[in-house]
């Protein structure tokens, strides 16, 4: 697969900033940044801690607003969103997987995919089922009634990228999915999130400090003070084998 | 209802039983409350709707008996009786008198009545009978079992000794309770024998009342006359107007501390779920997910809180009344149902001020 395969951008950033506080207190987490992401590739977002990835992640999700720039998700500027249509979006569109999981505690491992399906308006028996099937795609469907305090932390993130792509979200967002993983735990998660961007031709946008990452992604943006340095174009990977 | 409210209230079981029992005991409390008010209200003007009279006769500017004075002469009952369409007329002593048995001592609202005139006596008896003579007495049947007394015993009212002839019921008026003797007897207590309270007047059939009561103002200028509705009206007025502003002190109390409760025990479950919900805002749940889960977290505590609160209110009140007699309830379906709709009015405050929490959960606390 190369570039020109990709279709319209799915996350269009133009010159964004995003600066947090305000007079002396006043941080720039994101400078000048512009990117495009779209269907079918993975983007890596590569940088240390500081280094303004994750305000990134946010912008391209529609959760911050920038301070300047434009950023445009599934080709409609998000200032131009209304915050129930920025819900929907998520809801529907988008999907989230977390350093830490984030998975309910207080709900089963089946009942925390099936939630996002009810977010998206499916009918408690239908999300169930839904939910059961994606569990058993991914190998935990053993765990489906069980609580995810009691999961291991492969088996936790599994879970949570089961959520993600519960609603066949057309834009993944993940912060730092394996680093809470031991090496194999993590190269399954980048597997099944490569995957996700090849086989259903969706676009993952990921956020990480891990370099083994990087042979997964189609393109890498290097970040540092909130700024890129790389090009966005700079660093285009064909990926051969997964 | 969804899984994640249960869920949020059975992770803490002791917290959930602490706020579902503050809130029954709130609900125990108002019911009991609404629940003494029947039992009063009943229990004061029972006397007064049980005598079935036409007229009620007192001393001009007086409007009831629970809470008012009146005096007349027994010689206004006789220009009474000679006014054209007159039956009969009742004359009614009222006092309060001390009672005596053996050391304790307790305040009856002592009725005096002429048993041969056919009202004003004891709306129902029973035990015993009336009162014949002027050496019985009838005793309130809560007054009766608070200081044990039975037919036959003796009752010492200042220097005299009277007996117990008759139970009544329907005579407690919480405060005091109604006792009845002979308009005689209740005469030579006060020690004035031409003095009365009230005359009860029955009209002849066919007569017009309103025309008669003017007929008996016109005669007796120092008297005012009540029709059996109006009469009645004013003593429930009044009885309202001693007890109600109590009830609704208390009441209102105990809506504010189940309110109270409540949004603390919510507030603290939104502190406590605060990442879940934060994690569930991210993941596009929509606006009025979170609301509802507190609204419904609110309506589950309350439903508990009413169903423990009937299952301990009524072994509570058979147990007050054990002890204390004199606590005259009454408890209808209407007063469960309006008790059920306040507390449910309530939990929907306190899931709007526990609300306003949600507002302070950004999306960005689940990013690290």
């Amino acid at each position: 697969m190369n570039q020109q395969e990709y279709t319209s951008p799915v996350v269009q950033m133009t010159d964004v900033s995003k600066i947090f506080g305000t007079n002396e207190h006043r941080t720039a987490a994101v400078r000048n940044v512009s990117l495009r992401a779209s269907c079918g590739e993975l983007v890596l977002l590569l940088g240390p801690s500081g280094s303004g990835k994750t305000t990134l992640l946010t912008l391209a999700a529609g959760l911050v607003k920038p301070t300047s720039g434009t950023v445009s998700l599934f080709g409609k500027d998000v200032e131009s969103h209304a915050p129930g249509e920025l819900q929907r979006l998520r809801a529907l569109r988008i999907g989230f997987v977390f350093q830490n999981f984030h998975l309910i505690d207080s709900l089963k491992v089946i009942e925390n995919v099936a939630l996002v399906l009810r977010f998206a308006g499916k009918r408690r028996a239908q999300a169930k089922g839904i939910a059961r099937t994606l569990l058993e795609k991914f190998h935990v469907g053993h765990l489906a009634s069980k609580f995810p305090s009691t999961l291991s932390q492969g088996e936790k993130q599994r879970v949570a990228v089961a959520r993600a792509i519960a609603n066949g979200a057309e834009l993944i967002i993940a912060d730092e999915p394996t680093a809470s993983l031991e090496t194999k735990q993590g190269f399954d998660i980048i597997r099944l999130l490569h995957d996700y961007a090849k086989k259903q031709n969706r676009c993952v946008i990921i956020a990480s400090h891990d370099l083994r990452i990087v042979e997964f992604s189609d393109r890498v943006l290097r970040l540092r003070d909130g700024m890129l340095t790389s090009a966005e174009d700079s660093y285009v990977k064909t990926l051969t084998t997964p | 209802m969804d899984l994640y409210s249960i869920r949020i209230l059975r992770s803490q079981p002791l917290r959930l039983a602490l706020t579902v029992g503050g809130i029954a005991l709130c609900i125990i409390l108002m019911l009991f409350l609404l629940s003494v008010y029947r039992g009063v209200a009943d229990g004061s003007v029972e006397y007064i709707r049980q005598n079935q009279t036409d007229l009620w006769v007192l001393q001009r500017n007086a409007t009831n008996i629970l809470r008012g004075s009146s005096v007349l002469f027994t010689a206004h009952g006789q220009s009474i009786r000679n006014t054209a369409g007159v039956k009969s007329v009742s004359p009614v002593l009222l006092l309060l008198s001390g009672v005596k048995k053996g050391d304790q001592v307790a305040t009856v609202f002592l009725t005096g009545y002429d048993p041969a005139a056919g009202a004003g006596g004891p709306p129902a008896v029973i035990q015993g009978r009336s009162v014949l003579s002027d050496h019985e007495i009838v005793l309130d049947e809560a007054f009766a079992a608070k200081f044990n007394f039975k037919l036959g015993d003796r009752v010492e009212i200042q220097d005299d000794t009277l007996r117990v002839v008759g139970i009544s019921t329907k005579t407690n008026a919480f405060v005091t309770q109604y006792a009845f003797v002979t308009l005689n007897r209740a005469q030579s207590l006060i020690g004035f024998p031409n003095i009365v309270t009230c005359y009860l007047v029955t009209s002849e059939q066919g007569t017009d009342n309103s025309k008669l009561a003017a007929r008996i103002r016109d005669k007796l200028p120092g008297v005012e006359v009540y029709d059996q509705q109006t009469f009645l009206n004013n003593n429930i007025r009044e009885m309202q107007a001693g007890f109600l502003p109590f009830i609704y002190t208390v009441a209102a109390i105990g809506v504010i501390v189940l309110t109270a409760i409540l949004s603390l025990l919510l507030s603290i479950n939104i502190l406590e779920r605060r990442k879940d919900f934060a994690i569930m805002k991210t993941l596009g749940s929509p606006g009025s997910f979170l609301p509802r889960l507190i609204v419904q977290q609110a309506l589950l505590i309350a439903s508990a809180g009413i169903i423990v609160g009937l299952i301990f209110f009524f072994p509570m009140v058979e147990l007050i009344q054990e002890i204390s007699p004199e606590v005259s309830t009454k408890t209808s379906l209407e007063q469960i149902a309006l008790m059920s709709m306040v507390v449910g009015a309530m939990s929907l405050i306190s899931s709007v001020i526990s609300m306003q929490r949600l507002r302070r959960i950004y999306t960005l606390e689940v990013f690290s």
